[in-house]
């Protein structure tokens, strides 16, 4: 623990200027020492994967500097950090699947004869390296026929074949099961009794009180304190990951009696794009004038909840019904029809068509039907009147409505273009991903009362967020969601940002 | 507000004007290298094609095929695919029309619609297994496009030399007959200009004016969207590339029912070959619209018919005269080509910013 400092960050400043306002990192100080495993704790956005993309050379960083072993160093690419001896494993995987796992390795190696890998050598330096470490593959199989822990086990062999000194692992329990993580502890506790220094980077408060020696918490860029781990508790851990914070609610005005129940899921089970169980098994309801929030760090299965819901991802098995009527695995158009509307997680790149105008994004639900078409031809003159009229009503700032790609907006008026085409015709049931994220405060307060409204008018609203204000702000119910499945739902009266905290960390029940 | 949509086609215009210069520059370099007289060249050049009126009917006559398989590229482009089957689909409806217009015998009138449908029939249908293939299989168009295009050449080449030969003249298929012959207006253009005239005016309205249209524009610009939109992809796919297989057999009746003085297609497709790749090229030209495809053909077609004049009164090797021509063709394709790569680009780096 009292090891040599293997990497130093002082002062570590990064921005990505136009992109965001705000520093992604500010001024950071960070250390690994030899012989220890230094765990990164904190939320999305928080600044980790950032912080160890710029300690191995993925990144630049803006001011400040890194130190290897006391001396100054300038990283122009990660092979300056590998040449440094530090190596990282990145979140997704970097492998080709259709080679093997020996020429994956191979594929790393800068000098060799151009016609041809030294295949015999890396294999056996490999197997030597897995003995080593228990990190056990086999050498011949095709990469595309690995499960995630093995692709990880190659993913990190790749990295040690340089023999680094400083080992960082981005998330790397993400895709793991319990078996598969604790086997991995057990290869990073073998690292750091090498000498090597071990930076994991997590989310999960657990992990880092199983495997760590230290651990550094960062929130929204800035540090909040390095401590050793047998020196510090979980709740303290969550509270300087999280933050304090007051909830505060929304006035609800006349309450609004919850009618039938609008959505309803049952033992739902949905695979994510590679094929890992996403969502296991997850229940709930939501009525009619019902916000249902929906917390937890993102990758917990809420993008493949909300997409099985609205019909763009298959259900592989569970129910899920509408005022009654089974809409599993229904084409998303009928579901769309049966009066359920999307706000996506990724506006740009789902929610809208960047190369089409205004008008055109407006019809995307409707265009079939009778009101913007005849006989398959469509009436731009009633999409111009009926563009016209939401632009004014959700105040969306555009030169104009036919002319220009809506590309050229603004995130938050690409966003209240969303809003006005999933809102306007008042849908029985909202699903909502992030709906306000990285939006300016007068968008936010805008989205928010358009909610608000709408669950006046008796709709159903599944409320999907990282943003705990915004969960406690406006949700009737709020369930969390980890793993897959939902650890447990609270009715807004007795949630508590402790408790849903704890349950978001996956810190036993409280 | 129209104003800046006229602004728009003001510039594009603009830029292949200059991309025009670019190219005549190109090849009069070239000629002065060799020693030929440009000015006298492109005199030519220009007279040829635009100077009188047979000159300007043989340009059209050019231009025709052209502008339909450049509309079948075109169009597929719109959905966001890479069509270069029309070659194939365009020898299919050369062989449907002579079929119906040349081996069987109809009323006047009649005649020659039913050729030119069943031309379009077979040329649609030819573009079937390529989007069953990419759907079923995800097989890249331009690997099955490739592969259809030379099935397409033996098997017509096939049925010209075994089936519908010519029993005059073995080299070639069987004469369309008087019955299913466009009328001649004028040196070998017929009547079937005006007609791929309005079917190209037909395509515009399609894309841009019915629901149909906008689905196939929506999975070409963002299938994420689609999808989220309801709009089935495969559905899309298919129609795009059938649109496409029509219009490329519109192309092939084009130069056995509406071009004398053949009239049929040649055992050698000497006649077809290579008009549907040259389609690519008119297509960037029109930047992939069907307005600007129509003028893109008419200069494509202007260029082909005039360099003969090149050869014939400046005196230019008429190899010479094909590197000319590509020349100012790559110049004027150049401006469209980088617009599609940089949208892929933006594409991809798209991702990486929301993905990093």
């Amino acid at each position: 623990m009292s090891g040599e400092v293997l990497v130093e960050a002082r002062g570590v400043v990064k921005s990505f200027p136009g992109v965001w306002e705000h520093l992604i990192l500010d001024h950071i100080n960070f250390d690994v020492r030899a012989g220890e495993v230094h765990a990164l704790l904190g939320e999305n956005g928080a600044g980790k994967t950032v912080l160890a993309n710029i300690l191995s050379g993925f990144y630049t960083l803006t001011s400040g500097q890194i130190y290897v072993r006391g001396k100054p160093v300038h990283f122009k690419s990660p092979f300056d950090a590998i040449k440094n001896g530090i190596g990282m494993v990145h979140q997704e995987f970097t492998l080709v699947p259709s080679l093997t796992v020996v020429e994956n390795i191979a594929l790393m190696l800068r000098k060799h004869n151009p016609l041809s890998y030294p295949l015999k050598e890396v294999r056996e330096r490999t197997l030597e390296l897995s003995e080593r470490y228990g990190l056990k593959i086999e050498p011949d199989r095709l990469v595309e026929h690995l499960s995630l822990g093995e692709k990880q086990r190659v993913e990190i062999l790749k990295v040690l074949y340089w023999e680094p000194d400083v080992l960082i692992l981005d998330e790397p329990t993400s895709v793991l099961t319990i078996d598969e993580a604790r086997e991995l502890f057990k290869i990073l506790r073998r690292m750091a009794e090498e000498g090597k220094g071990v930076v994991f980077i997590t989310h999960r408060i657990e992990e880092i009180m199983a495997v760590a020696d230290r651990v550094t918490v960062l929130r929204l860029g800035r540090k909040m304190g390095t401590f050793k781990v047998s020196e510090v508790g979980k709740d303290e851990l969550l509270r300087l990951m999280i933050g304090e914070m007051e909830p505060v609610r929304y006035e609800r005005g006349r309450s609004v009696e919850w009618g039938r129940v609008v959505l309803e899921v049952r033992d739902l089970h949905v695979l994510s794009d590679d094929g890992r169980e996403a969502v296991k098994g997850v229940s709930f309801e939501i009525h009619e004038g019902e916000i249902l929030g929906i917390a937890g760090v993102s990758g917990n299965g809420q993008r493949e909840l909300a997409e099985a819901i609205t019909g763009l991802r298959k259900a592989s098995r569970g129910r899920i019904r509408l005022m009654g009527l089974d809409i599993t695995n229904k084409p998303a158009g009928e579901i769309a029809k049966l009066g359920v509307r999307h706000i996506p997680e990724e506006r740009r790149r789902m929610g809208v068509v960047e190369p089409m105008c205004l008008a055109e994004n407006m019809i995307i639900r409707e265009y079939k039907e009778k009101t913007f078409s005849t006989a398959g031809v469509i009436k731009s003159k009633v999409i111009t009147e009926h563009s016209k009229r939401l632009v004014e009503r959700f105040k969306i700032l555009t030169p104009d409505i036919w002319d220009t790609e809506v590309r050229i907006l603004s995130g938050g008026n690409i966003q209240r273009l969303i809003l006005a085409r999933e809102l306007w015709k008042g849908p029985k049931l909202l699903v909502a991903f992030h709906p306000t994220y990285g939006l300016d405060l007068k968008a936010v307060t805008h989205t928010h009362q358009h909610f608000m409204e709408l669950r006046q008018k008796g709709a159903a609203i599944l409320l999907i967020s990282e943003d705990l204000e915004e969960i406690f702000l406006l949700s009737d119910r709020i369930a969390v969601m980890l793993d897959g499945r939902i650890v447990g739902t609270l009715g807004a009266r007795e949630a508590t940002p402790e408790k849903i905290g704890h349950m978001m960390a996956g810190v036993g029940a409280s | 507000m129209v104003s800046k949509k006229i602004r728009k086609i003001l510039y594009r215009l603009a830029e292949s004007l200059l991309a025009v210069g670019i190219g005549f520059l190109g090849g009069a370099f070239l000629m002065l290298l060799y020693g030929y007289d440009p000015i006298t060249a492109y005199r030519a050049l220009l007279t040829g094609a635009f100077g009188d009126i047979s000159g300007i009917y043989e340009t059209l006559s050019f231009a025709t095929p052209l502008i339909l398989t450049a509309l079948t590229f075109g169009i597929c482009v719109r959905s966001g695919l890479f069509n270069i089957g029309a070659e194939g689909q365009m020898y299919m409806g050369a062989i449907g029309a002579v079929m119906i217009g040349g081996a069987m015998s109809l009323p006047a009138g009649i005649h020659a619609a039913t050729a030119t449908l069943f031309a379009m029939l077979l040329g649609g249908l030819w573009s079937i297994p390529v989007s069953i293939l990419k759907i079923t299989r995800n097989v890249h168009e331009v690997v099955s496009t490739i592969m259809l295009n030379w099935i397409s050449f033996w098997l017509v080449t096939y049925l010209i030399t075994y089936q519908l030969t010519d029993p005059m003249r073995a080299e070639r298929a069987v004469p369309a007959q008087e019955t299913a012959r466009y009328t001649v207006i004028g040196a070998s253009l017929t009547t079937i200009f005006p007609v791929v005239i309005a079917f190209t005016l037909l395509i515009y309205f399609i894309v841009w004016r019915t629901t149909l249209g906008y689905e196939l524009r929506l999975v070409g610009y963002n299938p994420e969207a689609a999808r989220y939109a309801g709009i089935s992809i495969p559905r899309a796919v298919v129609m795009s590339f059938l649109l496409g297989g029509l219009a490329a057999g519109l192309a092939g009746a084009s130069q056995v029912l509406g071009r004398p003085p053949s009239w049929t297609v040649y055992a050698t497709l000497g006649n077809l070959v290579n008009l549907g790749f040259e389609g690519i090229g008119v297509s960037l030209i029109g930047r992939n619209h069907p307005i600007g495809i129509i003028f893109a053909a008419i200069f494509y077609g202007g260029i082909l018919h005039g360099g003969r004049f090149m050869e014939f009164e400046a005196g230019v090797a008429s190899e010479l005269v094909r590197a000319i021509n590509g020349i100012i063709i790559v110049a004027l394709a150049i401006p469209e080509l980088l617009s599609m790569v940089s949208g892929v680009v933006k594409r991809r780096r798209g991702k990486e910013v929301e993905a990093g």
